[in-house]
């Protein structure tokens, strides 16, 4: 299975909040979606659930036009909420109802699903009576009750204690290994390059990078070096290097522990190694730096996440 | 429409599996059968004026001379030497009339309430009426003002010589009326429409507020993001207003039917006194139950269009404000009305969307309307349920996901015409 998103356009009265974004996904690989707050990753995910209609733009499904009824579609809102008063089984049946699921089988749906996010013992106890991380588990287990063939999970993390972050990963896991084609939404970065195979930065409504994980990561390693010294601070080492080594490199970056460097010019690697070991620089670490995706982010985004 | 059915059913499962609505019903229910049954089993015939209780519907007024019931106590002074205590007996039949020594006695006995009243006699024509706390419906000064041109007339005939029975005979000649009423009587029906106005205008108001916190709270618990990619906005909308609608209908038949059957089965024991409330034609019960259920699906549509509109239930009332004072006008107006009922003001009511759920019964209870004018309200209503239907919908579609400040009427629906 494969979604295209090609060039979807959005606007909300005289304001255009999305300028055409362009996005595709594959089952069997998990796509992370990122932005900002306000950058627009939930108005596309809402024009992909047609909840909202895009201005232009196409949706393929395999190649054909993309119709969110005809095929399943788990999403996981951000903003969580189901009805606090009523029963989780009950509500589960209902989710799985609307999402067409056959009467007989919604409740053994139901029931699949609340066992493996370890919560069935919940299932006759009103939605309120349960802490705040088993609701998160009831509300992943609404998401998957009609066993969709694509997963949207925005945020899936937040609010999870460590213990129940594992018994999430795993379910992910088994969504990605089970041939579904999943959407992951997340500021958790880490969570990202742990299951996404792909990704798209949306910033201000335009997708500024998107591609294969690996290779976005490699191109932003390219000619980036790390350095820290044993006898000089960031400070001190960021303006020896900006007086003695500007013709090989600059300063890109800076970590706790090191500074990120960029060679400039045709030097290479070697060359920086032999002009640190004639310089007064104690070098305590020093080699290629292959870039987190956080840091790929904010280079792109221009702030912190 | 399957998706409809789906949602209609959960919507509807939230009342009845609700214990407050059941209990209130059966007990709101049970209650009034249990009130109106009460003749059966209880002599009331103090109340109702028919003996019931050993044996079947006896009037039992005739019986009513001989009964040893506590009198009420009167006392008067006699300034004028006009009273005659025999015409006061007369004229108070239970009470127990004392001459009082002086005035500052009549006073101190009303004021420490051995008397119900006391009446100061000044001159044949003029008194003074005592009363420790004068109730709403204190008849006595009057009754006391006929008992004293009562003693005026005899002392006036007395003293020419003339016959006081004969003059009256000529002055008070009895009339024979017979009458027949050709097509309605406003006197009778005129309590029960003002009962019936009543229902609705609280079923509208009750369930309306409760489809439009019910929408707001799906906002606010954010379930709405889960539903609204799960199913139409259309479907969540008119599931949770007909849901709504066959609640209200279902717990206002169950304690009317109740109450209703319950007064007819034992309306000979009540003897006919609360037929003005509860004796109401099937045709006026039809039509309220029809022009009753549209008015509600109107308003309710609009309700749950308002309850998009705001992300916290505190905000409702705020958003559905507006729609709260046409609903109030238009009670007001179709109760004031009720005493024109053929008049201009409702015969406009009664086409009114707004309006016709409670006017044109009322019409049809008490005035004079052709059917044509049934038939044309009837469907304006329809076309309005549905007009209120769509644009519900729209509201509801575009408010669902918008969530902080509560947004403006006025703004949405310029929001929508963007839209469109």
């Amino acid at each position: 299975m494969r979604l295209e998103v090609k060039d979807i356009r959005k606007s909300f009265g005289e304001k255009e909040v999305l300028h055409g974004i362009s996005f595709q996904v594959e089952s069997g690989r998990a796509l992370g979606l990122l932005g900002r707050n306000g950058a627009g990753k939930t108005t596309t995910i809402r024009i992909l659930m047609d909840v909202f209609h895009a201005n232009s733009g196409e949706i393929f499904f395999d190649g054909e036009k993309f119709i969110p009824s005809k095929h399943g579609i788990g999403y996981l809102p951000e903003e969580r909420g189901l009805y606090p008063k009523r029963t989780v089984i009950d509500q589960m049946i209902y989710l799985a109802r609307l999402r067409g699921v056959h009467p007989s089988d919604a409740k053994a749906n139901a029931r699949k699903w609340l066992e493996r996010l370890e919560v069935a013992e919940y299932e006759k106890r009103k939605l309120e009576t349960l802490s705040k991380g088993n609701q998160q588990k009831v509300q992943l287990a609404s998401t998957l009750v009609h066993n969709p063939e694509i997963v949207i999970l925005d945020e899936p993390f937040s609010g999870l204690d460590p213990v129940n972050s594992q018994i999430l990963k795993d379910v992910v896991n088994e969504l990605i290994a089970d041939n579904r084609l999943v959407i992951f939404s997340s500021h958790q970065m880490s969570y990202v390059e742990e299951f996404c195979d792909n990704i798209a930065i949306i910033d201000q409504g335009e997708v500024v990078l998107e591609g294969e994980l690996r290779e976005i990561k490699k191109e932003h390693g390219h000619n980036r070096l790390m350095l820290a010294a044993e006898n000089l601070d960031g400070g001190q080492l960021e303006e020896k290097l900006a007086g003695e080594f500007a013709d090989l490199l600059r300063v890109c970056g800076r970590k706790k522990e090191f500074l990120i460097l960029e060679l400039t010019g045709k030097a290479g690697r070697k060359q920086v190694m032999e002009r640190l070991a004639s310089s007064d620089i104690e070098v305590e670490r020093f080699g290629s730096y292959a870039p987190s995706l956080n840091d790929i982010f904010v280079a792109k985004v221009g702030e912190e996440s | 429409m399957k998706k409809f059915g789906i949602v209609l059913r959960y919507e509807l499962s939230e009342y009845f599996n609700s214990k407050g609505f059941v209990i209130f019903t059966l007990l709101l229910a049970l209650g009034g059968a249990v009130l109106l049954f009460l003749p059966r089993f209880i002599d009331l015939s103090g109340f109702t004026g028919v003996q019931t209780v050993g044996g079947a519907g006896t009037n039992s007024e005739a019986d009513a001379s001989g009964d040893e019931t506590e009198k009420t106590a009167y006392l008067y002074l006699d300034t004028a030497g006009v009273v005659r205590a025999e015409v006061l007996q007369q004229m108070f039949p239970m009470g127990d009339w004392q001459p009082a020594q002086s005035e500052e006695a009549l006073i101190a006995a009303v004021k420490a309430q051995e008397a119900e009243a006391g009446f100061v006699v000044l001159g044949p024509d003029e008194y003074r009426y005592y009363v420790f706390n004068k109730a709403m419906t204190d008849s006595n000064a009057a009754i006391f003002s006929q008992a004293m041109k009562q003693f005026y007339r005899m002392d006036y005939c007395e003293t020419r010589g003339l016959d006081l029975n004969e003059i009256m005979t000529v002055a008070d000649v009895p009339i024979t009326v017979e009458e027949q009423v050709l097509n309605k009587d406003s006197g009778s029906n005129y309590w029960y429409c003002y009962f019936l106005v009543i229902v609705v205008f609280m079923l509208i108001v009750l369930y309306g507020q409760m489809i439009a916190v019910a929408v707001t709270n799906e906002k606010s618990n954010r379930a709405i993001e889960v539903l609204v990619t799960s199913t139409t906005p259309n479907s969540l909308l008119f599931g949770k207003v007909i849901a709504g609608a066959i609640g209200g209908l279902l717990q206002t038949g169950i304690i009317m039917g109740a109450v209703l059957v319950s007064y007819e089965v034992n309306r000979q024991q009540w003897g006919g006194m609360l037929d003005m409330f509860l004796h109401i034609p099937l045709d006026v019960i039809i039509s309220f139950a029809a022009f009753g259920l549209g008015g509600y699906l109107f308003y309710a549509f609009l309700y749950g269009a308002m309850g998009a509109l705001v992300s916290k239930t505190e905000d409702v009332s705020k958003s559905s404000g507006g729609l709260q004072v046409v609903i109030m006008v238009v009670y007001f107006f179709s109760l004031v009305q009720l005493m024109d009922i053929d008049g201009p003001i409702t015969r406009v009511l009664s086409f009114l969307p707004i309006s016709s759920y409670s006017t044109m019964f009322a019409r049809i209870a008490m005035g004079t309307v052709a059917p044509w004018e049934i038939v044309v309200s009837f469907l304006i209503l329809v076309v309005s349920i549905l007009g209120a239907g769509v644009l519900g919908a729209k509201l509801y579609r575009m408010g669902t996901l918008r969530y902080g400040n509560p947004l403006k009427l006025s703004t949405a629906l310029k929001s929508l015409r963007r839209s469109e």
